[in-house]
């Protein structure tokens, strides 16, 4: 039996009309009693308890997962203020849980991935885990630590695909839902389990650009220093600028030139934004970068981007080989947002046409990413990413 | 002492040091070209990256400026065709306003009767930030009154306004970076339009302070038009209501008249009555006199006596005419409609009034078109009309004048022309013949006496056929009577 889903989409300025118009939406194509799980992906506008408690009662659901995004991904369009809901109905041999951990701080964001990992866990003692599905605080420094968490409990080639909830680029606060409750500096998840077959994609089409460097000397997300030089010293010297100026194009620079990690065994590099310079010359990345990483500088266009989507989306088939996708949750850098400007609505073709017509779907412009670089077959290691569009794919 | 196989030994260890050395001084030497290889490959990698910046600044300010002029081409193409003034602010949407690079909006009018600004249109604030944008223009209205009046687009680059408001404006407006122009309609409210953003990466310029008041401009003269739209639909309206107030009003009286001319035929049809009855009885008795029945009469007496009897007769005919007319209108004459031959029925009547066609030498014609022959209408009304038209002739030519009769086909009707060379009729007179008791007034009209109701009593026996009658004359130079009548089946 295949799984059911239906997806409601709202844009209505009123948030709870707005949770009204989704939840109806929703309910409307899933045509099913019986729902297991709801995922609620909104722009910060929507991210009221209120609204998470109208979905809930309106539709007798308690399961509810999601987070906040600087946009929304559906099928009926790009929404920069919006809310989508997706019911789920799965059938009896696929299994699933849901969890939540709060205060997931810098120093303790591997305890918090470790004890989501618990949590997740539970219930599934005789029940093959297949897949995980977090979505966390994208504001959270060392997104990194929370998937070392995870993984430490599943196994470090355990497949785990996510998004780090965004905001409208002010980089304030994002939003977690779990149940009814609308958290920051959280992670929630699904941990499924059973008859389920999936397929993971993620690619970000930048490419390497100049001399390989090392970083020699770094802790989890701070590089202080590559090639035993100031970090900066790579950016200043690649845009023949100071510290001052570097932090003025800091944007630009974040999105169009991130660095890469070479990764022994993997095709692409792992990228990582650059999201503040300190004073004393020390690089800030979204993610971690560990001492003694290959760096490259890393340079993206808009076709790179466009045909790295169609590549991830392409894995994603490869991935559920002949079974059927019954589902799909995309997972969007911001900073490909940015760089397609107009053309996102280019990349949301391509993602309806290669998912086909009739693939519900939805998903959210992240400021993190976590998959498997080399996601075909279950064997890669989830890493957390920038810059990345992540599709999942799900089949009962 | 070494032996010699030992010298032999350092001999190749030597050798082979140096062979070794060589080795690493060319190993070193293509790791030093390599390494070279690789910083100038990374200098060049520096120029494509600093170029690929530039590249991307300048492809940046490109979109954001073509995809500007798309939005406002769009726009004003949307805005200037709307009539409707609650439409025009809604023709600006989300995604023309991201084009122009700001994701909130809103525009308000201001309302003399409530004093207050009216909200027109909201893009991007939730219903409570709107709350907030309200309050503070409620606190802040003179401020932006002011700054309506001064007809110039603010911004937060603009130095037309002070700091503190800009901030205000900034902070109420829920929008770091934001354009706000005044819309100017030539008559009634005026107001305002905002856009704004938080985006710490939209910085606006000159450029687009003008854009935004080019579309500020746009709405302004599209309210001009929806206006005055509204004033001329109002205008429209009006005078439509109007019209069909003086049309009930016209038929109201039409219908007065009829009721009137209806009232007026039943008198005239009992007062001729009664009137019959008497002078059947004057003109009998009057006979009886004048044939000497009662015993001879005297000259004197017997003259009084046939001019009573003329007078009687003239007055049987007037009330019988009178009869007539009011039968006709009041639909109780019956026609009986047969094909009549025109010619045999013109000189019937001619000769009928050979007498006087001889007396004043008139040339007396009849020509019938191949055609138009015949009509369908009743024998002897058509005789009574073809009478009093060719005793007018007769009346009104002078000695030796012609009056000529000729038909010819019309549509569907056969057109009956009675022409003179007579003295004609003034054209004022000429509408006015056809009622009853009218006569022109001429020197023959003086001297011969008339009725009055003769013309008046041949177009409604025409009229009662479903044909016309007019007339076409000038002083001296004689008188043509057109009727119309059915032609047969």
């Amino acid at each position: 039996m295949a799984i059911k889903v239906g997806v409601g989409v709202s844009v209505d300025g009123d948030p709870l009309q707005a949770a009204r118009e989704a939840a109806r939406g929703a309910k409307l194509n899933l045509a099913t009693g019986k729902i297991d799980l709801a995922v609620v992906f909104s722009s910060i506008e929507y991210a009221h308890s209120t609204v998470l408690k109208t979905i809930s009662s309106m539709l007798g659901v308690e399961n509810i997962v999601g987070c906040s995004g600087l946009g929304i991904i559906t099928g009926e369009g790009i929404f920069k203020r919006g809310l989508a809901v997706m019911l789920i109905d799965l059938p009896a041999d696929i299994y699933l849980n849901t969890a939540c951990v709060r205060s997931v701080n810098p120093t303790s964001s591997t305890y918090a991935g470790k004890e989501l990992g618990e949590k997740l866990s539970y219930g599934f003692k005789n029940i093959r885990r297949h897949l995980s599905v977090i979505f966390s605080d994208g504001l959270i420094e060392d997104g990194s630590g929370l998937l070392h968490g995870l993984q430490e409990k599943f196994g470090r080639s355990f497949p785990i695909a996510g998004a780090s909830a965004s905001d409208n680029l002010a980089f304030k606060r994002t939003y977690q839902y779990f149940g009814t409750e609308t958290l920051s500096d959280s992670a929630c998840g699904i941990l499924w389990g059973g008859k389920l077959n999936f397929g993971l994609g993620i690619h970000h089409g930048w490419k390497p650009l100049g001399k390989p460097r090392q970083v020699t000397k770094s802790s989890a997300n701070t590089v202080y220093e590559i090639d035993a030089a100031p970090a900066a010293d790579m950016y200043k010297e690649y845009f023949a600028s100071d510290i001052p100026k570097l932090r003025k194009e800091l944007k630009r620079i974040s999105i169009f030139y991130p660095i890469g990690i070479y990764l022994p065994g993997e095709e692409e590099y792992l990228l990582r934004n650059l999201s503040s310079i300190e004073d004393n010359g020390a690089l800030v990345f979204q993610g971690d970068v560990p001492k003694n990483s290959r760096i490259r500088l890393m340079i993206g266009t808009k076709e790179s981007c466009l045909s790295a989507t169609s590549r991830a989306l392409e894995e994603v088939k490869q991935g559920l080989g002949d079974k059927q996708c019954d589902f799909a949750f995309v997972f969007d850098s911001v900073s490909r947002y940015i760089l397609l400007g107009r053309q996102v609505n280019e990349e949301l073709r391509i993602i309806k046409e290669k998912l086909g017509k009739k693939t519900p779907f939805i998903g959210l412009y992240t400021y993190g990413e976590q998959a498997p670089l080399e996601s075909i077959g279950y064997h890669g290691v989830a890493h957390f990413h920038n810059q990345t569009i992540a599709v999942l794919g799900v089949g009962g | 002492m070494l032996g010699a196989s030992g010298s032999l030994a350092v001999g190749l260890l030597i050798v082979l040091l140096a062979y070794k050395m060589e080795r690493i001084r060319r190993l070193q030497s293509a790791i030093d070209k390599l390494e070279k290889s690789l910083d100038e490959m990374d200098e060049q990698a520096k120029l494509i990256v600093r170029t690929d910046m530039e590249l991307n600044k300048t492809q940046e300010e490109l979109d954001k400026k073509i995809n500007s002029l798309n939005a406002l081409q769009r726009l004003s193409r949307a805005i200037s065709t709307t009539l409707e003034e609650s439409q025009i602010f809604n023709k600006i949407d989300a995604a023309a306003l991201s084009d122009l690079g700001f994701e909130k909006a809103c525009g308000f009018l201001w309302s003399d009767q409530e004093k207050n600004f009216l909200p027109q249109i909201n893009i991007g604030y939730m219903q409570e930030e709107m709350r907030t944008v309200l309050l503070a223009l409620e606190l802040d209205k003179n401020k932006f009154l002011e700054l309506m009046s001064s007809d110039k687009t603010a911004s937060s680059i603009s130095r037309l306004i002070d700091p503190a408001f800009k901030d205000k404006i900034s902070k109420d407006f829920l929008a770091k970076t934001f354009i706000l122009s005044p819309i100017s309609p030539k008559e009634g409210n005026n107001g305002f339009i905002f856009a704004g953003t938080d985006d710490p990466e939209m910085l606006i310029n000159e450029g687009d302070e003008e854009l935004f008041t080019i579309l500020a401009h746009q709405i302004s003269r599209a309210i001009d038009n929806a206006r005055l739209y509204e004033k001329t639909w109002r205008a429209h309206q009006d005078l439509e209501i109007k019209v069909e107030e003086r049309t009930r009003e016209l038929t109201q009286a039409l219908n007065d008249v009829r009721a009137a001319s209806k009232r007026k035929t039943a008198f005239l049809s009992s007062v001729s009555h009664e009137l019959r009855t008497p002078l059947t009885s004057i003109k009998g008795y009057a006979s009886i006199l004048l044939a000497g029945k009662l015993g001879e009469l005297p000259p004197e007496a017997k003259d009084r006596m046939e001019k009573l009897n003329r007078h009687t007769d003239e007055l049987v005919h007037l009330v019988n005419d009178l009869l007539d007319i009011a039968r006709i209108e009041s639909g109780k004459m019956a026609m009986k409609k047969e094909a009549v031959d025109l010619k045999s029925a013109a000189e019937k009547v001619a000769d009928l009034l050979s007498v006087q066609i001889k007396q004043n030498n008139l040339d007396f014609s009849f020509s019938a078109a191949d055609d138009a022959h015949s009509v369908l209408a009743d024998r002897g009304q058509l005789e009574r009309v073809l009478i009093n038209l060719i005793g007018n002739a007769i009346k009104f030519t002078p000695q030796k004048g012609k009056i000529s009769i000729s038909t010819q086909k019309s549509d569907n009707m056969i057109q009956v022309d009675v022409a003179d060379s007579g003295c004609g009729i003034p054209e004022e007179a000429q509408e006015e013949i056809f009622e009853e008791f009218y006569r022109v007034d001429n020197p023959i009209n003086q001297e011969v006496r008339g009725t009055g109701l003769g013309l008046s009593l041949v177009k409604h026996i025409i009229e009662a056929h479903g044909g016309k009658i007019w007339v076409k004359s000038r002083l001296g130079a004689g008188s043509t009577f057109s009727f119309t009548l059915p032609k047969p089946a």
